[in-house]
């Protein structure tokens, strides 16, 4: 067995590709994740962010590269851990409670694996069910419980394994708005308390931005971008990425000076200054620019036109139609009394230029229905 | 989920058509037959049931299907675990292959049997090795162990696919539960109500079977229930004998009742609770040597159970004399040139015609009460038709002939109402379960485009459903095709069915003829079944979206094997 000590890390996973039938689902993934950190995978269905859960739980072999667990080699081609022998915990996004086990007994069933006694087990199992808050079902089944409940039992049982790294497998994904902030709570709550290291898969935005303390960003099983969640958000690599994290509007203008912290655009021949914190940004030249719709403001010297109004509760959208492309703009509250197709001025603090080779501007098609309220649309296909 | 019920549309026809299907034919006989035992008064029923031999066969028949179902359900079990959580190489082939046990007809797997181990037989010509007891209650025993073992195997796995979802396996594992911890803890305990259901299902089927017994057993002096009421209908002059038959037949469905009322009743609700299983689940074993050993044994017992029988049957049919060592120069036709004569040639006739009408009736009838069964009358009507699953061959066929043998008593009609009484449930099974797994939304989608129920269910449900419906004849169509414990009951001068020219031939000992017309019988199975089961195949619709496309190709072709082998 292969160890290595001269790491803190929790978790390491060193290019990895785990194949299904000769389909890489995951390719050649870097990622550490330090003692008491919570690294968030967002990306699409299909992303790889399940296999490479499964990868590091021991459900799924790799067809190449390394996973170490506190560091100790515990997968590579030819030599895998077993799941029951890895130190890692997981929640699922089906619950996966055994229907003829009470709630007790599951949580009561890590205990009863490392060889603690029947009533002793379930004791313990009793005292994590309080901290959760959910010592009146103990002596329910599964099938006896609401969505919500069933996976707080799966955290229970997660916790009960007392492992060093919990994975997360999308376990919000069936549950209701509600249901889910009161779960995301809880999780939060009992991660602070036991200071174990999680890995958590999701593929919503503002779950995966609140939550982590890293984001990945996973896209056809390749990282696109690994950072804080600010990082992520405020300057994302490339297109897919910035409409994967939240609501982007993309701007292509002149830009005619940069410094470190500032640009100055030409916007429809108005030249304005702003915050404008980009890594190439020495020359003069045509780009596309990121605008989160809270970095733009309605009123101000640009020219634009009203194309539409959303009202969102806590705040209403307004996309204002641009010489230089549309823009997404957030307004707190209920703003009345702007009609589509009127004049409206409007100006930037802030923006984000894309790295990459300057292309025709992506469409800015407002969403059809307020499905799209978190963003504007399906992240595009990179 | 179930479709709404039809709004709008009159069931009373359906309605009245299945009432007027079971009365006729289950019920009408069934109270025939309590009939006539109380007639006859409890003196002379306790008289025959107290004579030794009722006795011997009575107990012999409990203790072989107690025998069988402990032998039979773990070892279906076992290839279901093996062939479904190791990494087993050519999983697809061994999956079709378990079933060749289920797929030849009984009385062929028996008879086969004999040929390969017994005395002067197969293995004994090759290798100077056989089985002494292989005709006797030891080699009826193995023969129905390995008949009903597949049985038991799907419904293993269908319950490893439905229940025991690879998440709750890895939910364990992740919980620090080794490979044999999460079988006894999670996996095993997930499967009882599979296993019980199963248990049930192969007693049932071990108390009822008739061929094998009578082929292996009844030469050597051991008998059962359904041999004894076969030798009593068929060569006893005695009045006596009839009302003997009439009595064991009672007797049968009482302890079938006996078994299967309290079974219902426990694993009724719970067996219905299913869940929708992960598609294309990972193997969980992870050593590779643990598949090769499973493929191993199941191409061990393969070779034991279906491959060296049939290849002996195949050597008895084309070898000159018996006792000849199996070698080309000793090998000819002439067992086939005597066996398709006239008499032959017509009772093939009158088989398939039998199979097919049967067949087209049955789906016909088992689509009323599936559509019946979403409106309140139905329920009972469905339970009703898998009650009549558990009616043992032999009781149906003495209950019909004292209803109606006075008019039709040694009829091709007769038979035909014995198929349809008895094969009712295996058209109406899996129709039923097409019907539920149709998706109300788009039979909605279809009314609230403007279509009537009738041109919604022709239009949106009939494509879907035709799989099912093209199963179902099939399975309808094949077990008509062998069925031998009704027919040879109920046959007359002139209405044999084929089956039954075979079972004649083995009772009158023409080793080689016996052996070229089970040859026959079994090519007859085959050449219908393999087109049709692909064409069925074609006709399955994909799902786009849909989860479980693994559990969802089991539920298509294993209720139709499930129903063949239930026939009997």
């Amino acid at each position: 067995m292969r160890t290595d000590s001269t790491t803190d890390d929790v978790l390491r996973v060193r290019g990895l590709t785990v194949e299904y039938e000769g389909v890489a689902a995951v390719s050649e993934v870097d990622l550490t994740v330090a003692r008491g950190e919570v690294v968030a995978l967002l990306g699409p269905s299909g992303s790889g962010k399940s296999t490479l859960l499964h990868a590091v739980a021991g459900f799924r072999s790799p067809s190449a590269g390394e996973i170490w667990l506190h560091g100790r080699l515990v997968a590579a081609p030819g030599h895998a851990v077993p799941p029951e022998r890895r130190d890692v915990g997981v929640v699922f996004q089906n619950y996966a409670l055994w229907p003829h086990l009470s709630v007790v007994d599951t949580v009561a069933y890590p205990a009863r694996r490392r060889g603690t006694g029947r009533t002793s087990a379930r004791a313990e199992a009793l005292l994590i069910l309080r901290l959760l808050d959910i010592a009146r079902l103990a002596d329910r089944r599964p099938a006896e419980l609401s969505g919500g409940e069933q996976q707080r039992v799966g955290l229970a049982r997660a916790l009960a394994r007392r492992a060093a790294l919990s994975v997360f497998d999308e376990p919000t994904a069936h549950l209701d708005t509600h249901v889910r902030g009161l779960f995301l709570e809880e999780l939060r709550a009992r991660q602070r308390d036991s200071g174990t290291a999680a890995v958590y898969a999701t593929h919503d935005a503002q779950e995966a931005l609140g939550l982590a303390d890293r984001v990945v960003l996973l896209d056809a099983g390749r990282v696109v971008q690994l950072g804080s969640p600010e990082q992520v958000y405020a300057e994302p690599v490339d297109l897919w990425a910035a409409t994967l994290t939240g609501p982007a509007s993309m701007l292509t203008t002149r830009v005619a000076r940069a410094d470190a912290e500032h640009c100055t655009l030409d916007v429809a021949g108005t030249e304005v200054r702003v915050a404008c914190k980009s890594p190439e940004l020495s020359d003069p030249s045509v780009r596309r620019l990121l605008v989160r719709p809270e970095w733009a403001r309605l009123g101000g010297a640009l020219p634009g036109r009203l194309r539409a109004v959303w009202y969102r509760g806590p705040h209403t959208d307004h996309l204002v139609e641009t010489p230089v492309g549309d823009v997404l703009i957030r307004v707190s509250g209920a703003v009345s009394g702007r009609q589509v197709g009127e004049a409206v001025s409007w100006s930037l603090d802030r923006t984000w230029a894309l790295a990459g080779p300057d292309g025709p501007p992506p469409s800015a098609q407002p969403p059809l229905s307020s499905a799209a309220s978190a963003g504007w649309s399906e992240p595009p296909r990179r | 989920m179930r479709p709404a019920a039809p709004a709008g549309s009159s069931p009373r026809l359906l309605l009245a058509l299945a009432t007027g299907f079971v009365v006729i034919l289950v019920l009408l006989p069934i109270a025939q037959l309590v009939e006539t035992v109380l007639r006859e008064g409890t003196g002379t029923s306790t008289l025959i049931l107290s004579s030794p031999e009722v006795r011997t066969a009575a107990v012999n028949s409990v203790v072989l299907s107690v025998a069988v179902m402990l032998l039979a359900v773990p070892l279906g079990t076992a290839m279901a675990l093996g062939l479904r959580r190791t990494d087993v190489p050519a999983r697809a082939f061994w999956r079709v292959a378990v079933l060749l046990p289920v797929l030849v007809p009984e009385f062929v797997l028996g008879y086969s049997w004999t040929q390969a181990y017994g005395r002067a037989g197969f293995t004994d010509a090759l290798v100077g090795v056989h089985w002494q007891g292989v005709l006797g209650p030891g080699g009826v025993l193995a023969v129905l162990v390995a008949n009903t073992a597949p049985v038991a195997y799907l419904l293993a796995a269908v319950g490893l696919a439905t229940r025991a979802e690879p998440d709750l396996e890895r939910a364990a594992q992740a919980s620090g539960a080794g490979g044999a911890t999460v079988m006894r803890t999670i996996t095993l305990p997930l499967l009882r109500p599979s296993i019980a259901a199963a248990s049930v299902l192969v007693f049932v089927l071990s108390l009822q079977s008739f061929a094998v017994p009578q082929v292996m057993g009844a030469p050597a002096g051991f008998t059962t229930l359904t041999t004894t009421i076969y030798a009593d209908l068929s060569f006893a002059s005695d009045p006596l004998s009839f009302v003997e038959a009439v009595a064991l037949a009672l007797v049968l469905v009482l302890l079938t009742a006996a078994v299967v009322a309290p079974a219902d009743a426990m694993l009724g609700p719970r067996l219905r609770v299913t869940r929708v299983a992960e598609p294309a689940a990972a193997p969980l074993g992870r050593r590779p040597s643990t598949g090769r050993w499973v493929a191993a044994g199941l191409g061990g017992y393969l070779v034991v159970a279906v491959g060296l029988p049939l290849l002996a049957l195949l050597s008895a049919a084309i070898t000159r004399a018996v006792g000849l060592p199996p070698r080309p120069g000793n090998w000819t036709l002439d067992n086939f040139r005597l066996v398709i004569d006239q008499r032959s040639i017509e009772a093939l006739g009158r088989s398939v015609a039998l199979a097919v009408l049967a067949a087209s009736l049955l789906v016909v009838i088992g689509a009323c009460v599936a559509l019946l069964e979403h409106r309140r009358f139905g329920r009972g009507m469905a339970t009703l038709s898998i009650l009549t699953l558990a009616l043992p061959g032999s009781t149906l066929a003495v209950a019909l002939l004292i209803t109606y043998g006075r008019w039709l008593a040694g009829s091709l009609v007769l038979i035909l109402l014995a198929y349809l009484a008895k094969l009712w449930a295996l058209a109406h099974r899996p129709i039923t379960g097409a019907l539920d797994r149709l998706v109300p939304e788009e039979l909605y989608a279809a009314r609230a485009s403007g279509a009537t129920w009738l041109t919604a269910m022709r239009t949106v449900a009939l494509r879907p459903m035709a799989p099912a419906l093209l199963g179902a004849w099939l399975v309808c169509f094949l077990t008509a095709l062998h069925e031998v414990t009704m027919s040879s009951m109920l046959y007359g001068p002139g209405s044999e069915t084929l089956a039954v020219i075979v079972l004649n031939s083995q009772e009158l000992g023409r080793i080689g003829p016996t052996a070229a017309l089970s040859v026959l019988l079994t090519l007859l199975m085959v050449v219908p079944a393999l087109p049709l089961w692909l064409l069925s195949r074609r006709l399955r619709v994909a799902r786009a979206g849909h989860a479980g496309s693994d559990t969802g190709n089991d539920s298509a072709t294993d209720p139709a094997l499930r129903g063949s082998a239930r026939a009997y």
